[in-house]
């Protein structure tokens, strides 16, 4: 900048020698916008361009040419008073008459007066993007037409008038709750159904145009006239949080209603709702699961009705468990109004029995679902339910490798409170299991493993009834050999199940056999079972240590000095 | 099958094939038409279609790879023992859903075990390296942030720390960077009543709090630490205790042998003190404390077959197995504790027949399928189940004979070639997406990265018990006053196989604490920082 014209950016009473207002009709940006064709705008920017430059003459003209010193010396002195102007309009009225004293005021409004400036509205220079911000697409609105800039004005406009009706709306459910009289009237405020419904139909109006102008998202619940009165708790996380989730919308919309209610311990039908609503989003979500129990007992609602409707849900997710302790829960809740009619109990252990049939059948080994079976068994006393038994049988013959189901059988019959001690370990004797039993079950065994020798499955479960009755292992002698063939002849050995060989090993140590129960041990280790070679050897070595040590059986507990 | 074609760029491009159409229901076609032999498949190739195979379309990054590596195998052929390349040698005829299955994932093992399924570079012993670099930028990536799909596991989010901050140290990345940002995490997902929930608002849960608790002691440092509101955990662990020992996993919530172990963890990492408030399902007036009875609910869910289940009465489950001994192991020395609560025998035995030949790998219960995440928690037992079976002290006269009376356990009670080459060969997801999985052509996630990694570790280390029981007080079975197992002192040695080493010692990875789950020099770091800190 020449020094002139920074000397005359300094505001000073004198700055200008009095000048004949005439003159100054002559500057160049006179000539030069007079003499320029407009164009029609074609956008909302380019016309708010236009207007800018017709207003702020001198200003328009500083920028095409690059600086005021490029100017004329006419056009620098309009542009200087331009510029006073504009600073001095933002201070109030009393500085700014101290600032340039009535004398300078004047004579810059002469200046200005005689560029013929038709506006001197816009201070700023109308920009892409920053003035009308973006639509929901993220386009600059500047850049509409004329037309659809005034159609979006329009819905702009109708979106204002919705959302007066509703504060309406709103304050009138206020008063209404809070019992005022109607001003005219003198009658209680009362929000008639008609109301509501003119409000519900104004809510999605206004979701719509939300939606269409500013693309943003009204949730169903910020948009329900039900959910009015709740103020919702945003997630609060900071920005470095780890594995931070971009949650949808709805979800985070719903959680936010959740964490409302729940801070203020709420158990009513719409906190009922809103559990489903969010189970559907996210069924392995804990807390909404107790919550929505919660919920169900505090409301005193039908224990049937909630399980139904919770069958839906576990054939939905078949491998979440939530569902199932939610089942637990309601059963623990149920039981006490059904305890002492026998009747409704075997009703309810058929419907019970019948639903897990079906989701057993989608997945049969799925962990949860046995859980809660045993659980089931014990709470309703179902141990002499033949048809517990027999859906065990079903499943066991459709595939007899369903470990599952054989656990399910053990716990069924040696868990039955008839003929158990209670404490007794799973792999302890137990005399009050009676012999009938365990011979009842050992040939239910035998025979399953006629089927597929190789399945381990009644082979724990044999070992595990034998140990159970206190019977010796040697008692199924006979039975073992069978699947054992030629034993370490190296031509005609035959092995038919790896765990024939494992519990004869046994079987041999029993009866003190020892050097025989090594030999099982080392064709398991050095031929049919190798991938275990490191478990079969050590059991050999457990043989020479039990030898040494004469009878005493292994695994006594230790005494400390 | 690999199909090489040229891809954008000049880069090759391999389009994986599913060989094995996605499991619909029970009825798979008979296991042998699945497999075509090396001359059918360019033919059946035009016959595909869409509808019975999966494209895994994958942009291989193959400039690194020379063509000689691109060769399949060394030219005499890998070192690979016959027990890993053949179905096993007892096998029945009578077909089932559960033998379909089980023969299915034999022959999807079966390409990856012998290396003939890529263009992966193997060693002598027909193992690939791990490919660290992708498994590290996967849990990396894991860490967040996360697209909304993941809300599913919107309630496990502490979960994802502890998973991929264990995966990294482990692979031997330094997560202390992490601390800052644990902290905000975690600050979170604490609840005023105590504990930690999955996120902001969501009810404390022990399986949350846990991996809260071990993420923080992952991260380390004073100002982590102190984020734990040690007190609100405390009276919160309270409200949980039940009269028969076991723990709620939170308040109105099941009772598990995950919340006795949890517990275990956590009122010993720190330091918390054990009486009871009086507002606890279980304060019987000062004679119980937050240790009474754990013990016995563990033993309670000692199943028939010898394996542990999740609660009394269900079926015996590979991830019970982990938790009971480990939290036995936490509350006395396991030489002692193990033995008198557990029969051993039947559990090693059971332990034992989790491991599958030709995959190697562990599978979770009798006749289910072997899968990654296994390694730990059934491969991830025996290092507890080799301590107790190991001779006792160095005052013992007999060092074949155990304090169990049994004999002493040889160098390893399982096959870890097996389960080393189980995690190598079918666990690794060799795509650009990187982790690790639970069998071949399932996906990878945190969870299996951070569990098929712990397995490698336990099988790749031995822990020697270095501590002789401590003297229990008067009439005591199991220590009251303090949780002893926890101050069992442990020495890590890598394993050194008598044969030779499969792995390249590069592949090596870090050892984790047997119990605890983290290593070792974090466990002291955050029990030294709370003990014998009063409650501020």
């Amino acid at each position: 900048m020449p020094p002139k014209s920074k000397a005359a950016t300094k505001p000073s009473k004198s700055l200008f020698p009095p000048t004949n207002p005439t003159t100054t009709t002559t500057t160049s940006i006179q000539t030069t916008s007079s003499s320029e064709p407009s164009t029609e705008p074609t956008t909302v920017l380019e016309r708010s361009q236009q207007r800018y430059e017709k207003t702020r003459p001198f200003e328009a003209a500083r920028q095409k040419q690059g600086g005021s010193s490029k100017l004329s010396k006419e056009d620098q002195k309009g542009w200087i008073c331009d510029q006073l102007l504009h600073l001095t309009n933002r201070l109030p009225q009393a500085s700014r008459s101290r600032l340039l004293g009535p004398k300078a005021s004047k004579e810059i409004w002469w200046t200005i007066n005689g560029t013929n400036s038709i506006d001197r509205g816009l201070t700023k220079k109308p920009k892409p993007h920053s003035t009308w911000g973006t639509d929901r697409n993220g386009h600059d609105v500047g850049s509409y037409t004329i037309e659809r800039f005034d159609e979006r004005i329009k819905k702009r406009t109708a979106l204002t008038a919705l959302l007066v009706s509703s504060r309406v709306f709103r304050e009138n459910v206020e008063r209404e709750k809070r019992g005022d009289l109607d001003a005219r009237s003198g009658c209680p405020v009362i929000v008639t159904e008609r109301e509501i419904d003119d409000e519900r139909v104004r809510r999605s109006k206004m979701a719509a145009l939300k939606k269409e102008l500013y693309g943003e998202i009204t949730g169903k619940l910020a948009g329900s006239v039900e959910w009015e009165d709740v103020v919702p708790i945003p997630h609060e996380e900071p920005e470095g949080a780890l594995a931070a989730i971009a949650y949808p919308a709805d979800y985070a919309e719903a959680m936010s209603y959740l964490r409302a209610v729940m801070a203020t311990k709420e158990y009513s039908h719409r906190c009922l709702r809103l559990t489903q609503h969010i189970i559907a989003m996210n069924p392995a979500h804990y807390t909404v699961w107790l919550y929505r129990a919660a919920c169900i007992f505090a409301l005193k609602l039908s224990i049937p009705d909630e399980i139904e409707w919770l069958n839906e849900v576990a054939l939905a997710n078949l491998k979440n468990y939530q569902i199932w302790h939610h089942r637990h829960l309601l059963v623990e809740h149920y039981y006490p109004t059904i305890a002492s009619d026998p009747e409704a109990l075997a009703q309810f252990a058929k419907q019970e029995r019948d639903f897990l049939i079906a989701i057993l059948s989608e997945d049969t080994k799925n962990y949860h679902v046995w859980s809660y079976r045993s659980w089931l068994v014990g709470k309703l006393g179902m141990w002499e339910d033949q048809e517990e038994l027999k859906s065990i049988e079903a499943l066991i013959d459709e595939d007899v490798r369903n470990n599952s189901a054989w656990s399910h059988r053990f716990f069924l019959v040696f868990s039955n409170p008839e003929y158990s001690t209670p404490g007794k370990g799973a792999t302890e004797a137990d005399p009050k299991c009676p012999q009938h039993i365990v011979d009842r079950e050992v040939q239910y065994a035998q025979q399953k493993t006629y089927l597929a020798p190789q399945n381990q499955s009644p082979w724990n479960y044999m070992r595990g009834v034998l140990v159970k009755g206190g019977q010796k292992l040697a008692s199924v002698h006979a039975f073992v050999e069978e699947f054992v063939v030629k034993l370490g002849d190296e031509t005609g050995e035959e092995i038919r199940s790896t765990h024939a060989l494992d519990l004869l090993a046994e079987i041999y140590a029993e009866k003190g056999e020892t050097e025989k129960a090594d030999l099982c041990l080392r064709r398991l280790a050095d031929k049919w079972d190798k991938i275990r070679a490191g478990y079969w050897n050590w059991r050999r070595q457990c043989l020479q240590s039990e030898k040494k040590a004469g009878p005493e059986q292994p695994g006594e507990e230790v005494t400390v000095a | 099958m690999v199909v090489r074609t040229k891809g954008a760029r000049g880069r090759n491009r391999a389009i994986f094939i599913r060989k094995f159409p996605r499991q619909k229901g029970g009825n798979m076609a008979t296991s042998n038409s699945l497999l075509p032999t090396d001359s059918q498949q360019q033919q059946n190739l035009d016959a595909i279609t869409d509808d019975d195979f999966e494209y895994v379309d994958e942009e291989f990054v193959s400039s690194n790879l020379t063509p000689e590596e691109q060769q399949p195998a060394p030219k005499l052929g890998p070192m690979i023992p016959e027990l890993f390349k053949q179905p096993p040698l007892v096998k029945d005829g009578l077909v089932t859903d559960t033998s379909n299955l089980q023969d299915q994932t034999v022959e999807q093992c079966l390409p990856f075990l012998t290396g003939e399924d890529g263009p992966l570079k193997l060693n002598a012993y027909g193992l690939p390296n791990l490919n660290r670099e992708k498994h590290i930028k996967f849990l990396k990536q894991s860490l967040g942030p996360l697209p909304g799909r993941f809300v599913a596991v919107d309630a496990s989010r502490p979960w994802y720390l502890y998973w991929c901050l264990s995966g990294l140290t482990m692979m031997g990345e330094d997560v202390s960077s992490y601390r800052e940002n644990i902290i905000d995490t975690a600050r979170t997902m604490q609840n005023e009543s105590g504990g930690f929930g999955g996120g902001h608002g969501q009810m404390s849960h022990l399986a949350t709090s846990y991996a809260v608790i071990l993420a923080i002691a992952l991260v380390g440092g004073e100002e982590a630490y102190d984020v734990i509101d040690r007190k609100g955990m405390w009276r919160w662990l309270c409200s949980l205790k039940q009269p028969d020992g076991g723990f709620q996993v939170c308040v109105g919530g099941e009772e598990d042998i995950r919340g006795a172990y949890i517990a275990s963890v956590i009122i010993t990492l720190l330091d918390l003190p054990l009486d009871l408030t009086p507002d606890s399902p279980a304060y019987d007036g000062g004679r119980s404390n937050l240790l009474t009875g754990i013990a016995e609910y563990v033993r309670s869910c000692q199943t028939f077959e010898g394996g542990i289940s999740s609660q009394p009465n269900n079926e015996a489950h590979g991830a019970y197995a982990f938790c009971a001994l480990a939290c036995l192991s936490i509350l006395d020395n396991p030489r002692r504790i193990i033995p008198s609560y557990l029969d051993l025998p039947r559990l090693v035995s059971w332990l034992s027949y989790r491991q599958y030949a030709p995959e190697g790998g562990f599978s979770g219960r009798t006749n289910k399928l072997v899968d990654g995440c296994y390694s730990h928690w059934a491969g991830g037992c025996f290092p507890l189940i080799e301590a107790c079976l190991s001779p006792s002290g160095p005052n013992s006269s007999d060092d074949k004979k155990t304090s169990t009376g049994l004999a002493a356990a040889p160098e390893s009670l399982y096959s870890r070639e097996g389960l080393i080459r189980y995690i190598m060969c079918c666990c690794q997801d060799q795509t650009k997406r990187g982790g690790l999985r639970d069998k071949p052509y399932k996906m990878s996630d945190p969870y299996h990265t951070c569990y098929v990694l712990s397995g490698l570790s336990s099988a790749q280390h031995q822990w020697d018990l270095d501590s002789d029981p401590l003297p229990l007080g008067p009439g005591e079975t199991t220590p009251t006053m303090a949780a002893l197992g926890a101050d069992s002192v442990w020495n890590v040695f890598p394993y050194i196989d008598d044969n030779d080493q499969i792995y390249d010692d590069s592949d090596r990875v870090r050892p984790i604490h047997p119990a605890y789950a983290i290593p070792q020099k974090n466990v002291n770091g955050i029990r030294g920082y709370f003990q014998g800190r009063g409650f501020a």
